[in-house]
């Protein structure tokens, strides 16, 4: 049985694009074949993140249009066994497509693949209600500012209202140090309003932009790091793998935190 | 003394002008917060269940199928079931006007929560033929014989029974009830619930709560945590003050003679009554 997951925030440049590439790429890692589907019409990223940009020859589009066949639309990763891409068109916008042609797609991918990830662009219009159309579970990306958290709980309503209510939660770009000091919400607190299960934290890194630049998700290339085996560990939750969390706090852990831990501060 | 009358800041005259105009109006015979709004519910009348939808005409805006639809799923699906599985339900689409798909899909919405569309009430035409055409009994009427749109003004003194609303009020929510509503669940920021009766939060209040807003400045809104964005009840209007630690225990929000006040829960009953008089509620020490 494959599994439609739709990756959606409300709020643009949350990291929506780059949680979809790397757990994309991390599930293909765990030896699952994986299909990633760009449903940001019009402002397309996905590909770039992939570093598949120059490979994209047919769009999702074409093959509704039927200038072509789903199979060769897909773009095949190199790197790793099992990770395709399905294109989004840059020369339309959201109106291209409905609903129904994101069902169509999505139900057509799951007979070969068992994870269908779906790149959800920002907003809550056209453009969303696509890309949930055919999710069966919603993966929420935050970061702790008042203002992701705001949409978030927003899109969780929606999604409810939908039906969809498998939501898990991931906050991403958490900066411990911050958080220590009290200038960033902890994940608690975000966990504490929205009320749905976490299933993964991310921490702020400047390894997740290098990457992002380059074209290859971290999990791929530098993986020998903080954030990559955060993204792992997601993929192995999803499979169903009870993965402790990392403790972000333990990395500025001196006598003095503890101090400040122990009496309050 | 637990009281904390006199803390918040209460804001009068706060008027949506339609003319958009810059001047601030100088006398306010009539605020537009206290509103005789229109929305969708389900009501039980002679063991017949049905669902009422907004008049079109007396909107100020035109109300657009996705928001109907999306209203009614969030209504529906939130609401306490009170009926049982395979009750029929009678659709009163009022002055709407729908199509057979759009029929289609609100009888697809009652079958999630069990319910199945067996009639349409209306008062268009096309709305009839459509209703017709999908298969459900049809009865048209005349705007002045729909029984169930009584004349706003007329029903204003009674309100409808209590909402019970069993998840959290999420961001961009919005529930309006002409009654007293009961939510088994947070009011997050950006969140709002409106009600013509009291406001009962099981959680946290941290968005937006109008209690009495038809105008009864009697009505209370009561939470396990106060940390709202904005408190309204009639038309008072008072937001949270910026150093007022919270507190652990039940709050109550009332008017008072200060304006919105906010007391223990827990005593309130027995250390308050209401003024008809001054029409506030009054500290009976």
């Amino acid at each position: 049985m494959s599994r439609i997951i739709v990756v959606t925030s409300g709020k643009g440049g949350v990291g929506k694009t780059t949680v979809t590439s790397n757990l994309g790429a991390a599930l293909a890692k765990v030896n699952r074949k994986v299909a990633l589907l760009d449903a940001d019409f019009g402002l397309r990223n996905l590909d770039l993140l992939l570093g598949l940009e120059e490979r994209v020859v047919y769009t999702a589009l074409d093959v509704l249009a039927g200038d072509c066949r789903l199979a060769q639309a897909l773009v095949k990763d190199k790197r790793l066994n099992g990770l395709v891409l399905l294109p989004a068109a840059q020369n339309r916008n959201k109106e291209a497509v409905s609903p129904d042609d994101m069902k169509k797609i999505a139900t057509a991918l799951a007979k070969g693949y068992d994870y269908i990830i779906v790149d959800c662009p920002a907003g809550i219009e056209l453009g969303f209600r696509n890309a949930i159309s055919a999710a069966k579970e919603a993966l929420i990306v935050t970061t702790p500012e008042i203002a992701a958290v705001r949409d978030a709980d927003r899109v969780i309503g929606l999604l409810e209202a939908e039906g969809i209510h498998k939501i898990s939660l991931i906050v991403n770009r958490v900066k411990p140090k911050m958080v220590e000091d009290n200038k960033m919400m902890s994940v608690d607190d975000v966990l504490e309003l929205l009320a749905v299960p976490l299933i993964g934290v991310i921490p702020d890194d400047e390894r997740v932009i290098v990457a992002t630049n380059k074209g290859e998700p971290l999990v791929i290339g530098d993986h020998d790091c903080l954030p990559a085996n955060s993204f792992m560990n997601i993929a192995k939750r999803l499979e169903g793998e009870k993965v402790p969390f990392i403790d972000l706090m333990s990395e500025n852990d001196n006598i003095l935190s503890r101090l400040r831990r122990i009496f309050g501060g | 003394m637990c009281l904390r009358n006199n803390l918040i800041t209460l804001v009068y005259g706060m008027v949506a002008d339609p003319q958009l105009s810059l001047d601030l109006p100088s006398d306010t015979p009539f605020s537009p917060l206290v509103e005789t709004y229109s929305q969708i519910r389900l009501k039980r009348e002679d063991n017949r269940l049905f669902l009422v939808l907004p008049i079109q005409r007396e909107l100020e805006q035109e109300l657009s199928w996705t928001q109907l639809w999306q209203e009614l799923k969030h209504y529906l699906q939130g609401r306490e079931k009170s009926w049982a599985t395979g009750d029929s339900v009678s659709l009163i689409a009022q002055d709407q006007l729908l199509d057979v798909q759009q029929l289609q899909t609100i009888a697809e919405i009652l079958e999630e929560v069990d319910l199945v569309l067996e009639t349409v009430v209306t008062t268009r035409r096309q709305t009839a033929v459509a209703a017709a055409t999908g298969g459900y009994c049809v009865e048209q009427n005349k705007l002045s014989q729909l029984s169930l749109t009584p004349d706003v003004r007329t029903q204003e003194a009674t309100l409808a029974e209590p909402l019970y609303f069993n998840q959290t009020v999420r961001s961009g929510v919005e529930l309006r009830h002409e009654g007293t509503i009961i939510i088994f669940g947070d009011i997050n920021p950006g969140g709002m619930a409106i009600s013509a009766g009291d406001i009962f939060v099981w959680g946290r209040l941290r968005g937006m709560a109008h209690a009495g807003a038809k105008g009864n400045r009697q009505s209370r809104i009561v939470t396990l945590q106060m940390d709202f964005t904005q408190l309204r009840i009639a038309d008072s209007v008072a937001r949270y003050p910026k150093f007022l630690p919270k507190s652990a225990e039940p709050e109550i929000a009332f008017i008072s003679e200060e304006g919105i006040s906010l007391a223990k829960a827990m005593d309130f009953a027995k250390t308050h009554e209401f003024s008809e008089l001054k029409a506030v509620w009054l500290d009976r020490q």
